[in-house]
């Protein structure tokens, strides 16, 4: 087996022994940690969640409206 | 997921939303229902583009003046598709399109869904932490794999004043219970996912301690035994006056299957986790009602 493909067994073992660890109180504060995104650039773009909000800053400031309209809401369902 | 990851990252696409446009962003199956100001102003706009058939999905993106003249519209991803979007609207846009703002202010309350007074929001984030191979996906394209097969999905659960009491006084409130399991030990991570019905809730354990260390396990599982999840409960709250301070918890375990638009599940029984806090306040997708109150919100509040 090569040094490459060792390595890459080696981090795959890793992932495999994290995802298979028991919920203690180590791995609830691992993962409390890992699953909270942080410093995301979408959360810099001024959203707004109200249509007609979005078109009164519009009209005041002369500017377009971007509409995102999905199914199920695009800042909140996945 | 992918859209916030790839297209709302862009440094070009996120300068023009700052800079030359009013970003909105909503869930359609509501708003093109909705008989009041904002469901009039949305059809007006999408009615003259090519999902103008408000009885199925009008889903996309619309750029238009604030008067309701639709200047660009399309149901793509990727960056560089929405980039020549927004140039086609920066290009087709009047040198003036003045616009009263739309000054009446009434809610369908059919499809309005408002947090009961002293709720709390709790930021909610699963993951899928193994399990997939290449094939495991919906798309071919790598990088959309990497963004989809690495997500950490966000929602929000809602915890009431009743609710927040029991827990004070040291009982994990049932209805809490079911709707955590319910409507947010769910694999989001792909696309919209399908939530539980009461009955495919095999076993659920909630304990809270006078120390406020939050214990139990899950099992969820349909009738046909094809989706499934069973996990175990870990966490911590504080309380003061009867009010959450924390809430910090995180459920981990297997996870099987898939719905109908999350498909590209890794295969067999995968590892997932989901985590919970309190939510800072300071997000606007902090505002985002639950997802599980779509359609229903008497049955995600368990009333």
């Amino acid at each position: 087996m090569t040094w490459s493909l060792m390595l890459v067994s080696l981090i795959a073992s890793t992932v495999t022994q994290d995802a298979d660890r028991p919920l203690d109180e180590i791995e609830f504060r691992r993962l409390h940690q890992e699953l909270n995104p942080r410093d995301e650039l979408w959360k810099t773009i001024p959203w707004r969640i109200s249509l007609l909000d979005a078109q009164r800053q519009a009209a005041k400031q002369d500017k377009l409206i971007f509409i995102w309209a999905m199914d199920g809401h695009p800042l909140g369902c996945t | 997921m992918l859209d916030r990851e790839s297209t709302f990252a862009d440094p070009q696409i996120i300068a023009w939303l700052k800079d030359d446009f009013v970003p909105v962003a909503f869930d359609q199956w509501y708003v093109r229902r909705q008989q009041d100001a904002a469901g009039d102003f949305y059809r007006k706009i999408s009615g003259q583009g090519p999902r103008n058939n408000f009885e199925s999905t009008t889903q996309g993106f619309y750029l238009a003046t604030p008067s309701g003249k639709l200047l660009a519209y399309n149901n793509n991803r990727g960056p560089w598709r929405i980039r020549n979007l927004m140039q086609q609207a920066l290009e087709q846009q009047p040198a003036e399109f003045h616009a009263e703002p739309i000054k009446t202010d009434d809610r369908d309350e059919q499809f309005t869904r408002d947090p009961p007074p002293g709720t709390v929001v709790v930021q909610v984030n699963a993951k899928v932490l193994g399990g997939y191979s290449d094939s495991d996906s919906t798309t071919n394209n790598r990088a959309w794999r990497e963004i989809f097969q690495n997500a950490i999905s966000r929602d929000n659960l809602w915890i009431t004043q009743g609710e927040q009491r029991s827990l004070a006084k040291g009982s994990f409130p049932t209805d809490l219970a079911r709707r955590l399991a319910r409507f947010h030990l769910v694999d989001n991570t792909r696309g919209e996912p399908p939530m539980w019905k009461l009955e495919e809730i095999k076993t659920i354990q909630m304990t809270v301690d006078d120390q406020g260390h939050l214990r139990g396990s899950v099992h969820l599982e349909t009738a046909s035994g094809h989706r499934g999840f069973v996990g175990d409960v870990w966490g911590q709250l504080k309380m003061k006056d009867d009010r959450l301070t924390q809430f910090d918890l995180v459920v981990k375990g297997r996870f099987w299957g898939h719905g109908r638009y999350t498909e590209g599940a890794p295969r067999g029984k995968f590892p997932f986790a989901v985590a919970f806090r309190l939510a800072a306040g300071d997000d606007v997708a902090d505002q985002v009602a639950p997802q599980g109150t779509k359609g229903w919100l008497d049955d995600y509040l368990g009333r």
